[in-house]
């Protein structure tokens, strides 16, 4: 077991957002957490990942170094492609030439091309940005990752590319990972289990798991498993229902 | 690296030509208005700088000039430094911004000539007067310079940071001071403005030598030429200061802006 929430509930001026909230994330797992939009699924990550501390329960953690990657790429506008992966290394103290020789590694991992890495985030693409980001969440060699919605912004080929990426350097390096997003069939892409949130209150509405490791599955089965639970599981019946009306 | 810099500091310059551009504007108007009023009200651009010129020449020009930029830099250092650091702390606190603000209304509402009279009463007539008055003048825009700065850090940004793991300070130094400098500078520029203006006035009114005194000389002898060079003068000490410090300093500091801008004048 790498992280576990427990019991956790949090409320922003007297409105709750997350109540009785438990889960856990054993090693080598990906979890995936999808809810309609406004149900808390953000700040349950930002609990996970420390930014702040719930109002009630509690966050175990049984790792040393996490990383995060959110829906925008958050990369420092003044510092170059290099230097924006070495961030989370800079933070800890790694020298500067190790920071570039890790930098120059990991952007061939996430496939970035080595001039790129010279660039300001102004002069690169959306999709080389958010890769940059992925990059510098990889650069500190994290156990858990947090991921909030990373590709919503990117089209489908891109989005395509990068959920391979995740689930590659997921099984390659071994970390555990915890991906919210309200695309269902990213979440049966990149995830071993699938946590629902209700629409209202800030519970957990269930729990689904996905057959066989991501990476493994083929497209038909991950199509055909999300379009079974959209359409004739009454678990997501609500995720959707409200989505459609919103 | 170094072929890189001298490489970026000959693009300044050289868009120092399109600066250029505006300043024969200026003395194109202003020898049009020579044309139509003549010598005595307006002194011709040619025949300032002949004024100008001769000043130059006698000995005590430099003493003068010197010891105006030499007040006017001093304010504006104790300004900008103490400005900005009181606007970073306040930054970090919109309670306490809303405190200052009304502070800083006062403060910029007392004319600077009411601030020279109470400083003469407070100093005497001397450079002390000259450097309190542009203090007190260029202090409220550093200052609100900064805590705006501060107020409109990305929040994301720092909760990126957070997640990685950065301390309060290496927040402030890798997200928040980068996005600070470009709202300090303007305000830095601004400072560096009052602080000339406000230099001459105070030696003016006081009586402390400087260029403002050559000004009241000036006028006692109804001498429009020299009146003229001594206020050129003023304008290009901090003309010299702003393009020739200040901006080739933020230009280093804001590459990553120029990076957005393919090609041409990029500042």
């Amino acid at each position: 077991m790498r992280l576990a929430l427990e019991r956790v509930g949090h409320a922003f001026l007297g409105r709750t957002v997350l109540d009785d909230v438990s889960l856990a994330l054993d090693a080598h797992e990906t979890v995936a957490i999808v809810g309609p939009s406004g149900c808390g699924k953000t700040t349950l990550l930002a609990i996970a990942a420390g930014l702040f501390d719930p109002l009630s329960g509690g966050v175990r953690r049984a790792y040393a170094r996490h990383a995060a990657v959110f829906q925008e790429p958050r990369l420092l506008p003044w510092r170059t492609a290099r230097e924006n992966i070495g961030y989370g290394l800079e933070v800890r103290g790694v020298r500067r030439r190790a920071r570039h020789a890790i930098a120059e590694r990991l952007a061939e991992a996430v496939a970035l091309a080595p001039e790129d890495l010279d660039k300001f985030p102004v002069e690169l693409s959306g999709g080389m940005r958010q890769r940059v980001a992925f990059a510098r969440a990889l650069a500190i060699d994290p156990e858990v990752v947090f991921f909030d919605e990373p590709f919503t912004a990117l089209d489908v080929g891109l989005r395509r590319a990068l959920q391979d990426l995740v689930i590659g350097s997921a099984r390659e390096r071994g970390y555990a990972a915890l991906f919210v997003t309200h695309d269902l069939l990213e979440a049966v892409r990149v995830a071993h289990r699938v946590i629902v949130m209700a629409h209202r209150g800030g519970r957990l509405a269930g729990m689904r798991t996905v057959a066989d490791a991501p990476g493994w599955r083929d497209e038909r089965t991950i199509w055909q498993t999300a379009e079974a639970w959209r359409t004739g599981d009454p678990l997501f019946a609500h995720v959707f229902g409200v989505e459609e009306r919103a | 690296m170094i072929v890189r810099a001298l490489g970026r500091l000959g693009r300044y310059a050289w868009s120092g030509w399109a600066g250029l551009t505006g300043l024969c504007c200026i003395a194109a108007a202003w020898q049009a208005g020579h044309e139509a009023y003549g010598s005595f009200i307006l002194p011709a651009p040619l025949d300032t700088a002949r004024a100008l010129a001769a000043l130059a020449a006698s000995p005590e020009f430099l003493r003068t000039a010197t010891e105006t930029t030499g007040r006017a830099l001093a304010g504006f250092t104790l300004a900008a430094v103490g400005g900005s650091l009181i606007g970073v702390l306040a930054g970090y606190s919109h309670a306490a911004i809303r405190a200052v603000k009304p502070i800083l209304t006062v403060v910029l509402g007392v004319p600077p000539i009411a601030w020279i009279v109470l400083a003469l009463i407070w100093f005497g007539s001397g450079g002390g007067t000259a450097i309190a008055t542009v203090l007190i003048a260029a202090l409220p825009i550093a200052f609100a310079g900064a805590a705006e700065g501060v107020a409109t850090r990305d929040r994301a940004l720092d909760a990126m940071a957070r997640a990685f793991g950065a301390g309060p300070l290496r927040r402030f130094r890798s997200v928040v001071l980068p996005h600070l400098v470009s709202h300090l500078f303007p305000a830095w520029t601004t400072t560096l403005g009052t602080s000339f203006k406000v230099a001459v006035m105070a030696e003016l009114l006081s009586n402390a030598g400087g260029i403002g005194g050559a000004l009241a000389v000036a006028r006692a002898n109804l001498d429009v030429a020299d009146a003229m060079a001594w206020v050129v003068l003023v304008v290009g000490l901090l003309l010299a200061f702003e393009y020739g410090v200040l901006h080739p300093v933020r230009e280093e500091l804001e590459r990553w802006r120029a990076a957005g801008v393919p090609w041409g004048v990029k500042r």
